[in-house]
């Protein structure tokens, strides 16, 4: 057998291989008479078929499986001869000139790429700071008040943010078109629930009076039939209500989780959770920066086929996530292809941090793996039950194991690069203007 | 040109009967088995075979096959009969069907 390895690109291979035709001819007859034993006719006993007609009707069958097999020992042997390591499946082409004692074909696939661990005590990783104080507190209890807003009726005209509760009729040259019509409907002035035109006509109105007016539809309504046009609305008020705001008493810590009302322990309990929620993000920023870092370090090429693997992945991933909210999919054309450049990433990403665990000896320990699931669990009531839950699924371990190493890999790159400290916002790091 | 109308000769042969029995015979005496329509007499099956395969034919046996007698429940059914033939090729003479005609 003669092979020849050539290489096409600094991933690609490409090896011509030949296998003897006797070989594979062997090998076809060995095939056939083991199904001759076992093989199923009408008109015949089990294995009472003459080995012509076995060879007949299975020939192909047979012949396609030999040079299947022989096709992947031949390949099998070079990869293990030159040791290299295939990313993806490699892909084979007969080739057409095919002499007559020996099959000839081509192998094409991509090998992993070398890693080297690049130096990273050039980078510079920004770390966060932030001490969570009393007005972060503050600002965390508004938010929940306002959605714990109650709302209480009131004799006065409707005011922005007032909740009102109407019945209306819509008319389209004096006919009642579709939707256009409701009774008991609340909604929030202001919300952006309805259309700004009949939030504002609805301002200043009282509880049981009523009012007509026209109104016109934007153009880019969502409802083709209604959009653009002018309609005429029938409104009545049936309740105005203001919104109340709940106040930080015990009543207000109970509805938060603290049994007793006691609204210092609550601040204690919402500093708590916003100093985990702050760590949490500043590792997460961390992350990020490292894994910059690591791409910037280490300009590697692909192997084009575990990108589109991964890909692949990340489609059916998002497909999953869409029927998961219950849209159609089918209808929804999405393409592996518009993962491309994140896939690369992922990859890429992959391909160092498995390189660098080998090589730094980041492997997770048990100890840590510990450590992590008890921190999630922290957060839940019964935090044993959820340690336990972990550990019962090697799936759920296997994460918590991967998460582990991937803070080994951040430690180390931060331990490795220039860091600097640098001062946060509140807001900033939560990513909200609340 | 034989004596018969190509149009019955076409509709003499059924189908070449494969079984054990009809390859063991077939290596044995250089005969080939069809079923054929059941009217169909020796000189038919004979000139049908020479017409379509395109052989001489030494001989013909014929053999009428019962159908076999099935029962569903108490009801007693029979399956039909058939004529089958046995087509005693000349030495060096051969049949393949896998070539098609």
């Amino acid at each position: 057998m003669s092979n020849q390895e050539t290489v096409v690109s600094a991933l690609e291979r490409r090896i011509d291989m030949s296998v003897p035709l006797a070989d594979i001819e062997k090998d076809v007859e060995a095939r056939l008479k083991k199904m001759s034993r076992t093989v199923k006719m009408p008109g015949f006993r089990p294995g009472k078929v003459p080995f012509r007609m076995v060879a007949q009707s299975y020939g192909p069958q047979a012949r396609s499986e030999a040079i299947g097999a022989a096709v992947e020992r031949v390949l099998g042997e070079q990869i293990q001869a030159q040791n290299l390591r295939i990313a993806g499946y490699p892909s084979i082409e007969p080739k057409e000139a095919s002499g007559t004692e020996a099959l000839e074909f081509t192998a094409v696939f991509e090998v992993y790429p070398e890693i080297v661990i690049g130096d990273v005590s050039a980078q510079e990783i920004e770390r966060p700071q932030l001490e969570v104080s009393d007005a972060e507190v503050d600002k965390t209890l508004d938010v929940l008040r306002k959605q714990r807003t109650t709302f209480a009726a009131i004799e006065r005209a409707a005011q922005e943010g007032d909740r009102v509760v109407i019945d209306f009729t819509g008319r389209k040259d004096g006919v009642e078109f579709d939707g256009g019509k409701a009774a008991d409907f609340p909604f929030v002035i202001g919300a952006g629930q309805m259309l700004k035109d009949f939030e504002t006509a609805v301002l200043g109105l009282q509880a049981g009076e009523s009012k007509t007016f026209d109104m016109t539809f934007p153009a880019d309504y969502h409802a083709t039939h209604l959009a653009g046009q002018t309609v005429q609305f029938e409104v009545v008020v049936k309740k105005v209500e203001e919104p109340k705001l709940p106040e930080i008493d015990a009543e207000f810590a109970k509805s938060l989780g603290v049994a007793d009302g006691d609204v210092a322990k609550m601040r204690e309990e919402v500093k708590a959770n916003l100093e985990r929620e702050v760590k949490r993000r500043i590792q997460a920023r961390i992350k990020e920066r490292v894994m910059n870092v690591l791409i910037e370090t280490h300009p590697i090429e692909v192997p084009k086929a575990l990108v589109q693997q991964e890909s692949q992945q990340l489609a059916e991933n998002a497909k999953r996530d869409f029927e998961a909210r219950g849209m159609q999919t089918k209808d929804l054309p999405i393409d592996a292809s518009w993962f491309g450049e994140q896939a690369a990433r992922r990859v890429k990403l992959g391909l160092i941090m498995s390189e660098l665990v080998k090589s730094k000896e980041l492997h997770a320990k048990p100890e840590q793996i510990r450590a992590t699931i008890e921190d999630f669990a922290a957060s839940y009531e019964d935090p044993s039950e959820v340690v336990g839950w972990y550990y019962s699924q090697p799936q759920r371990l296997a994460q918590a194991e991967a998460l582990v190493i991937e803070d080994n890999v951040v430690e180390w790159v931060v331990s490795n690069a220039k860091t600097s400290d640098v001062a946060t916002s509140f807001d900033d790091l939560m990513g909200n203007a609340a | 040109m034989s004596a018969f109308k190509e149009e019955r000769l076409m509709q003499v042969l059924l189908a070449p009967q494969i079984s054990e029995k009809a390859t063991y015979i077939a290596d044995k005496n250089e005969q080939v088995v069809f079923r054929v329509a059941s009217d169909a007499t020796k000189p038919e099956v004979k000139a049908a075979v020479e017409l379509l395969f395109k052989v001489e034919v030494k001989a013909v046996q014929v053999a009428n096959v019962k159908g076999k007698e099935k029962r569903f429940g108490k009801m007693i059914g029979r399956r039909k009969g058939w004529k089958k033939a046995y087509v005693c090729l000349k030495p060096g003479q051969e049949i393949n069907f896998a070539a098609g005609e």
